[in-house]
């Protein structure tokens, strides 16, 4: 057993000295091919590391630090609050069925949409792309601020709701309720879902649609049983990307506020007597989570992963 | 004709009607607050249903020369800083995201696919990249370093995604060989035949990586303490503290910001990274 070990160590060993060898002096052609690629990723892998993995690494540290700003230590104190303190749970549980939710209407908006543009003759196409794709480069604030001209105090659609219903305009405003948000949050994720769900819908096969059509289905028949089953693994991965959007939304909430969720009490906790190891340990949550989520879900639906 | 194909089925009858409204509404939806912040940003007042008191250059003028009350500042210094953290970010693309791109395009290898995942999914949004920043590099936070290190790092993928569709679409086996067989080093073959041979991609992913990082709010919210607010933090700042309309023309010079990035990218013609950004 243990010289099993031994000899597999001196193998490692071996196998990095020959890897390293082969990298600084190649001798085949294939080696050198190796030496580029290595080369080609080695900047990226340099930024990754300095802005990315290493900052994340520190924050996972902190996280189990005992004293507020330095790491030093080692205790699970923050981990045990947010398991225990309903507070806390009751954010995890407002942001996931939030993002949820949202995630489905997004979804459920964009395919007609995306059906429409793909299918239909439409006047001005060019317009409606544009029209359709300019929130993509919007910020969250701005989203916001779009949500608050439609159902803040003066907003065009309370000022028709209050119409309609004969209440002040000021009672019907809902921008900044849990309705508001919810509109804020598909005013940013139906534009993703759509750039995700056009790629999809291009690759479609009509011919099977148009023989589906002839042999007497009705049009809701043809996207059931010929539409839906090709589009599947872009939906599901459409929907895995639009969640993640969800859950990491922060600039809309913190304007419309509405719901208290995960990124918003992140800053909070930063923003009220800087506890930076709460808030590290609440991100250090939220990525594992996401993280975890997206790779299970890539390994073990069909979702198509296409950006 | 039509009579065969069971017109009388519901989803016949409505399907379409049904699916246009669904278009129009979220068209309507989409783009009606977006010309109603424009339009009003030229009015006095909004208190009525509608705007009224056209038509005012007060708060462009506002958004433009700055109030001088109290840290207001003008969008001239916040979009001049923001273009130049953005630009650093660029840079810092440019130089990691070009190679891994013709890397993942170009070469067969052993986790070829991991590669290209961790290349082309943001590692973590802004603002858990913000607080892991925060704790890690609290000196760089007031320099603006911080800024651009973390622009860099959020906006790659988009650098990463353009270059990528610029190399699909070249026979880059045929392009490399040929110029290697010329005689040119593999270096030289790279940076004088294949990097401006992609430069519709790179133009365009340099254009998209930075807007958004000009456009960027949650991790500058998080990371910036003090000094010019980057234009991020400037429409935060109009947005929560500002006149309404004010705020209306806050947010119109930013409109006007992505329509010029969005005629640019036209001119290159890359259409699809139009509809990317």
């Amino acid at each position: 057993m243990a010289a099993d070990q031994v000899s597999t160590g001196t193998r490692a060993v071996e196998s990095v000295r020959t890897t390293v060898g082969s990298l600084v002096s190649p001798a085949s052609e294939r080696q050198r091919e190796i030496r580029r690629i290595v080369a080609l990723c080695l900047p990226f892998s340099v930024l990754l590391l300095f802005s990315g993995v290493f900052p994340l690494t520190e924050m996972f540290r902190i996280s189990f630090s005992e004293s507020r700003l330095v790491t030093e230590g080692f205790t699970v104190e923050y981990y045990r609050a947010m398991v225990t303190d309903p507070y806390y749970r009751n954010i995890a549980f407002n942001t996931l069925w939030f993002a949820a939710a949202t995630t489905v209407t997004s979804i459920a908006v964009a395919v007609p949409v995306a059906h429409a543009l793909e299918k239909y003759a439409l006047p001005a196409k060019s317009v409606i792309l544009t029209v359709l794709s300019f929130p993509n480069s919007l910020p969250g604030i701005v989203a916001a601020f779009m949500i608050i001209i439609l159902f803040g105090n003066t907003g065009i659609l309370s000022n028709v709701f209050a119409f309609l219903s004969g209440q002040s305009r000021i009672d019907v405003a809902i921008a900044t309720s849990v309705g508001g948000l919810f509109f804020a949050y598909i005013y940013s994720m139906i534009p993703r879902a759509l750039l995700l769900l056009r790629g999809t819908y291009a690759e479609v096969n009509t011919d099977a649609e148009e023989a589906a059509r002839v042999l007497g289905a009705t049009p809701l028949q043809t996207f059931r049983y010929v539409t839906l089953p090709q589009i599947k693994p872009g939906l599901i991965g459409a929907s895995i990307l639009v969640f993640r959007t969800g859950l990491a939304i922060f600039g809309t909430v913190l304007i419309l506020k509405g719901l208290l969720v995960w990124t918003l009490q992140i800053d909070r906790e930063l923003a009220q007597g800087f506890n930076i190891a709460q808030a590290s340990a609440m991100a250090t949550v939220w990525f594992v989570f996401v993280f975890g989520f997206t790779v299970l879900m890539l390994r073990y639906t069909s979702a198509e992963v296409s950006i | 004709m039509s009579g065969r194909f069971r017109e009388g089925s519901l989803s016949a009858r409505f399907g379409r009607q049904f699916v246009t409204l669904v278009l129009a509404l979220t068209l309507f939806f989409l783009a009606v607050p977006v010309v109603m912040t424009f339009v009003s940003s030229f009015a006095s007042d909004w208190f009525g249903v509608f705007p009224t008191g056209f038509v005012t250059l007060g708060n462009w003028e506002d958004v433009i020369v700055g109030t001088g009350v109290g840290a207001d500042v003008s969008v001239g210094s916040s979009l001049a800083y923001s273009t130049g953290l953005a630009l650093g970010g660029v840079v810092i693309n440019l130089i990691v995201g070009v190679p891994i791109a013709y890397a993942v395009a170009r070469y067969e290898f052993w986790g070829r696919d991991w590669v290209n995942v961790f290349a082309i999914l943001p590692l973590a949004p802004g603002i858990i990249l913000g607080v892991a920043f925060l704790r890690t590099y609290p000196d760089l936070s007031t320099s603006g370093i911080a800024l651009i290190i973390g622009y860099s790092l959020l906006k790659a993928p988009y650098m990463v995604m353009a270059v990528q569709s610029s190399f699909q679409s070249m026979d880059l086996q045929q392009i490399e060989e040929s110029a290697r067989s010329l005689g040119a080093s593999w270096p030289r073959t790279f940076l004088t035949v294949i990097v401006p041979n992609a430069r519709t991609g790179i133009i365009a992913g340099s254009i998209i990586s930075w807007t958004l990082a000009a456009a960027e709010f949650n991790f500058s919210y998080i990371v910036y303490s003090r000094g010019t607010p980057p234009l991020a933090i400037f429409l935060f700042n109009n947005i929560t503290n500002a006149s309404f309309l004010n705020a209306a023309a806050a947010v119109s010079v930013f409109f006007l910001l992505i329509a010029l990035v969005t005629i640019a990218l036209q001119i290159i013609g890359n259409r699809g990274a139009v509809r990317r950004i």
